[in-house]
């Protein structure tokens, strides 16, 4: 049979961003990919050597436009460790808090879109709806409810007071019910199962060659998550489960993210409850010594990891920072290999791409 | 088929003192002339100098022997000395490869046939800052526009 090349992308109806896959197929079967990203590169590390500390803080929200808050927090947690700030407590407990509700929002997100990409309107219309619930706490706490602005260098710029706070409680407990719904239709829903299982394989093997990360990684076996292995507050005071499963296909990534959520409403609701008093940030200096610093934190997508340099001025020499969904676009091309075509929008919506993140 | 709670592959989380404890120690009597010199950098970082002719082996001796496997990313970037490597590997906590480069000679042995994930970390640099990586299959654009024609974005201009 002839093979033949089908390019997805730049644009192209599946794809929400804009990246090119290159698929070279033979018949209904898809033998290699070839994949190119930089269709959205904004320069990002670039323009950071020219701008200060503290407009980056803004810089890095737009790296993300589902996970705008935890690059902030990252990047914040490696400027303080320069400057040698201790943020208080209560603000740790509060940059925690809206890094959950952030992990719950992209993973409701996350499950609309696959189940989109699959056909089942269903679904994606229960998975957004429900979605706005947690939106809606995020615009309470923030004013915003994709790019919060929250993090400041020194701490956060917000504050819980008690009416707040039992709200957000009452909400959580209603955003539960609607996440173990989720996770009903995602364990038993038959058609769901049919569409994903035995589909994107990863071995776990091939999980640690590549150094996947995240959902995708656990989903593989590896039983890796930072909020554990790296312990630090609040999540070393704070009763969670990491979730994995070992059959590293869609299906696995889709129970594993959903579970995942999950814990996330338990970890919100443990934040809450056990909320320190005091201030929520320190007064920051303009400029970081010399030295450098590298953070890494548990993204919805898994590890982000910033590095930075100081060289005592106003403005950092260098800023490097890796995104999660670069270690997952390069195991694309194993997981599209065999697959047929009709099963390729199901392989990619099940990594979860971020492609403005993986181009900065 | 329910998702389990505990892994019985191969659990990656390790003791959290095992890089400072553990593997430098190991990795400094491997290789007593490569490696120049160890530092820490926040957060919980261990960083060893490493010669450039004995990154290759260095990275191996890591997977193969030590069960160093996650390597996070490698940041480039443009010092006095000329264009530094930083290798950020983790196991527990993090664990960084120091390497300069002068800009007389910017190459590397690629890493990439050990560590499959290095590729495109590899690619970035290359096309970034005008590191050569030495074998490496693929080294094609990966983020840069086919008819760039400048020079590489991260490099400082030099008169």
């Amino acid at each position: 049979m002839r093979r033949i090349t089908i390019p997805i992308g730049p644009q192209h109806p599946l794809l929400k961003e804009p990246v090119s896959f290159l698929l070279d197929v033979e018949g209904e079967q898809v033998l290699d990919s070839v994949l190119r990203l930089g269709y959205v590169h904004r320069g990002i590390e670039r323009l950071a050597q020219e701008r200060s500390y503290v407009q980056i803080v803004h810089l890095v929200e737009r790296v993300c436009g589902i996970c705008s808050h935890v690059h902030t927090t990252t990047y914040c947690k490696a400027v303080e460790s320069l400057m040698g700030l201790e943020v208080p407590e209560r603000g740790v407990y509060l940059r925690a808090l809206l890094c959950e509700l952030e992990r719950i929002h992209s993973h409701m997100l996350w499950l609309g879109v696959l189940a989109m990409n699959m056909g089942f309107d269903t679904v994606f219309m229960y998975a957004w709806r429900d979605r706005e619930i947690v939106l809606d706490m995020m615009e309470d706490l923030s004013g915003g409810r994709v790019s919060h602005a929250v993090n400041v260098i020194g701490g956060v710029r917000i504050d819980l007071d008690e009416e707040q706070r039992k709200d957000m409680l009452a909400r959580l407990a209603q955003l539960e019910q609607q996440v173990l719904r989720a996770k009903n239709v995602v364990e038993h829903e038959r058609s769901l199962r049919a569409r994903t299982e035995g589909i994107g394989i990863l071995t776990p093997e091939q999980a640690k060659q590549y150094c996947v990360v995240g959902p995708v990684a656990r989903a593989s076996g590896l039983d890796m998550d930072l909020r554990r292995d790296m312990p630090h507050l609040p999540y070393s005071e704070l009763d969670f489960e990491v979730i994995t499963h070992d059959a590293g296909d869609v299906w696995a990534r889709t129970l594993v993210r959903v579970l995942e959520t999950v814990e996330s409403v338990h970890l919100c609701r443990q934040i809450l409850e056990n909320l320190p008093d005091g201030p929520v940030s320190v007064r920051a200096k303009r400029r970081a010594p010399e030295g450098e610093a590298i953070t890494r934190t548990e993204a919805p997508r898994g590890e982000v990891i910033y590095y930075v340099r100081g060289d005592g001025s106003e403005s950092p020499a260098r800023l490097k920072i890796r995104t999660p969904t670069l270690t997952t676009l390069i195991t694309l091309p194993e997981q599209l290999r065999n697959v047929a075509v009709a099963d390729v929008s199901v392989v990619l919506s099940g990594v979860d791409l971020c492609i403005a993140c993986a181009d900065r | 088929m329910t998702a389990r709670k505990d892994s019985a592959i191969d659990p990656p989380h390790y003791e959290s003192g095992a890089i400072k404890e553990q593997i430098v120690p190991a990795l400094q009597t491997a290789f007593p002339d490569d490696i120049l010199d160890v530092q820490t950098m926040p957060v919980d970082e261990t960083v060893t100098v490493v010669r450039v002719e004995g990154v290759r082996q260095i990275i191996r001796h890591l997977v193969e022997e030590l069960d160093v496997l996650h390597l996070s990313t490698i940041t480039g970037q443009e010092i006095e000395e000329g264009i530094e490597l930083l290798y950020h590997f983790w196991r527990g906590s993090g664990l960084t490869l120091r390497v300069v480069l002068p800009l007389d000679a910017l190459e590397v042995a690629t890493v990439t046939d050990i560590i499959p994930g290095a590729a495109f970390y590899e690619r970035e640099i290359v096309e970034m800052l005008g590191v050569t990586f030495a074998g490496h299959q693929d080294p094609l654009r990966l983020f840069l526009p086919d008819d760039w024609d400048g020079p590489p974005p991260l490099r400082k201009e030099r008169s």
